[in-house]
């Protein structure tokens, strides 16, 4: 897989290194600013309040009825 | 000798490189998956700090406004139903986890309030006020207000900053009560946060001002929950400075 990117990216080996350097960029601001916020919602390890309802999944609203 | 042995290789070169193309992309694909998750528990561990930490320094921002720019009451007086989700109530001193501890609890206990700072339990007491000032917190992200909660002892206190009180609660076996100091609870043991703790009755009236903290347990887990309950026990007004901060805790 890597060896068929650095086929494909363009110019000699040191344009070939700032290409890695952008797509390696490019693909940890994806992951940091959209994949792992997502993530991070189906992991269990973010509850910490007491709830009626046994889920992983936090409630975007905050808790029913007053008492959480 | 050593032509004996290089010679059947070669036959195999076509096979073997197959072979080798499928393990080497096996291999790829593992160390990539490794890296990722890593990647993930660092974000989880510090990445997600920094969002807090702006955050709050927004919340610290917008309620020092609010504090000194004199309209508007003191939180203390407000009904629990007038306070905007999302919202700054308080600020939190915990003398026992550090002079520089503080944090800016936040109304909500959704995932978005909790992803800001502690977040309070709507419905539930505000500060000050009698029954029981609930708030919820991450122990291991998010800047993990409540990382150290289990080094919280009976005798400690916990301080909130209004506009004009500074609220002073202490750790302890609530007198009178079956309401421990300490207790790990199921994650749906909701009756930790009633206005009266540990009791089946959602609506029994209050007659005590309690405070309750919620955070996970064990830590790196969502297993079980564990919960510190403290009791109004001093109440100064500004701009005097309660004895549990000035004195070294």
């Amino acid at each position: 897989m890597y060896v068929w990117i650095w086929r494909r990216l363009p110019g000699g080996v040191p344009a070939k290194l700032f290409g890695c350097l952008i797509l390696l960029f490019a693909v940890l601001v994806l992951l940091f600013k959209f994949g792992f916020p997502w993530l991070e919602k189906h992991v269990p390890f973010n509850d910490v309040t007491v709830d009626q309802r046994v889920t992983t999944t936090p409630s975007p609203s905050p808790s029913p009825s007053g008492s959480p | 000798m050593t032509d004996l042995v290089v010679e059947p290789r070669h036959a195999d070169a076509h096979r073997g490189d197959g072979v080798r193309m499928f393990a080497r992309g096996v291999g790829q694909l593992l160390i990539t998956a490794g890296v990722l998750i890593l990647l993930f528990v660092a974000y989880e561990l510090w990445g997600t700090g920094f969002y807090t930490a702006a955050q709050q320094h927004k919340l610290e921002t917008t309620i020092q406004k609010q504090w000194t720019g004199s309209s508007g009451p003191d939180v203390s007086t407000l009904s629990v139903d007038n306070v905007p989700l999302g919202t700054g109530l308080a600020v939190l001193f915990i003398p026992r986890l550090g002079r520089h501890y503080h944090f800016v609890v936040v109304e909500g206990t959704g995932f978005s309030d909790l992803q800001r700072g502690p977040g309070h339990y709507p419905g539930t007491a505000l500060p000050g006020q009698v029954g029981n000032f609930a708030v919820a917190g991450h122990r291991t992200t998010y800047q993990h207000p409540f990382k150290d909660i289990a080094e919280l002892r009976r005798g400690d206190y916990i301080v909130l900053e209004t506009k004009q009180h500074w609220f002073t609660y202490r750790i302890e076996d609530v007198p009178g009560t079956n309401i421990p100091w300490k207790e790990i609870v199921s994650p749906t043991a909701v009756q930790v946060a009633y206005p009266v703790p540990d009791q089946p009755d959602p609506t029994k009236s209050p007659t005590l001002k309690l405070l309750t903290f919620t955070s996970c347990h064990p830590e790196y887990s969502a297993r079980e929950r564990y919960v510190i309950h403290a009791m109004l026990v001093n109440d100064t007004l500004k701009p005097a400075l309660p004895a549990a901060l000035t004195t070294k805790g």
